[in-house]
């Protein structure tokens, strides 16, 4: 394998991470929305801390191995596709980071109705459904879909 | 570079494997949750719901742009490379698996017995291994 090769199974494999991780942390946040018990919440928003790890792991490793791919393969300065995906991958991480201040907020208030008799009020349903709350954390998913749109049609290119 | 005409089986394709990965990652980390928990039914559900809603849709996506994207670059079956082989191994096998960890995980939601949920965190596990030595192989090209 040549050092482009073992740069882009490496790129791809933190693209794996980002997107798995990603989709865990969707997955259950949804899961949470839809939880009865306050108790049932906070398990599952808990739980979106341990898909962290691989989101790092993919955030970090698709950026190095990206822009040490974009110059061992010689792509000119001028490739656009490669800019447009540094913007989305910026916005993507400013976005999740927002999302997931809302999660921990949830997470917090649903541990302590939890501790305080278990029972779902309308004000923690309406938190963790909030869909300004949560709209970050879609926008971060569909900018990370962007960047695969990108990375594969690699217009101008 | 590619045809502009594989680029859409080529993104369903890794859209699906991606997806996939994050639907056993979370039931992965749901199960080993579980086994922690003294009330684990949301997580029970969380393990069965990400595998059958997310997984099995994710699944079809990867293995549909798999075969859409092999008809198109004109592999016939005869002298493949090594990685076409191991993807395709890893997909077929891996719908076995995908399957029978659905259906423990279906049987631990219902009766919460500890040993399948020991089953499904062992399968689940496994499932992340196959599905990562796949995209190794086909992203390296080995062979």
């Amino acid at each position: 394998m040549s050092t482009a090769d073992w740069l882009l199974m490496l790129h791809i494999s933190a693209a794996f991470f980002l997107v798995g991780g990603s989709v865990a942390a969707g997955v259950l946040n949804v899961l949470a929305i839809r939880a009865d018990r306050p108790s049932e919440a906070a398990q599952l928003l808990g739980l979106v801390r341990r898909s962290l790890p691989f989101i790092f792991v993919g955030v970090g490793g698709t950026l190095v191995f990206g822009i040490w791919l974009w110059h061992e393969k010689g792509y000119g300065i001028d490739s656009w596709w490669i800019w447009g995906s540094l913007v989305l991958w910026v916005a993507a991480n400013a976005l999740g980071g927002i999302g997931g201040r809302h999660q921990e907020k949830g997470r917090e208030e649903a541990e302590k109705l939890a501790a305080a008799g278990d029972t779902m009020t309308t004000e923690l349903r309406a938190l963790v459904r909030d869909p300004r709350g949560n709209a970050p954390s879609y926008l971060a998913g569909l900018a990370t879909i962007g960047i695969l749109v990108l990375m594969i049609w690699k217009p101008g290119a | 570079m590619r045809p502009s005409g594989w680029d859409f089986p080529l993104f369903l394709h890794v859209f699906g494997a991606m997806t996939l990965f994050g639907a056993a990652l979370t039931a992965f980390l749901a199960a080993v949750a579980a086994w922690r928990s003294t009330d684990s039914a949301a997580l029970r559900r969380a393990v069965f719901l990400s595998l059958l809603v997310v997984g099995v849709p994710a699944y079809v996506a990867m293995r549909g742009g798999a075969q859409w994207i092999y008809s198109k670059e004109g592999f016939t079956g005869n002298d493949d490379p090594s990685w076409i082989g191991i993807g395709f191994g890893a997909a077929d096998g891996g719908l076995v698996l995908l399957l029978v960890t659905i259906g423990v995980a279906y049987w631990w939601r219902r009766s919460a017995r500890p040993l399948a949920g020991r089953i499904v965190t062992g399968l689940s596990a496994v499932y992340l291994l196959v599905l990562a030595i796949a995209w190794l192989a086909m992203s390296g090209k080995w062979g």
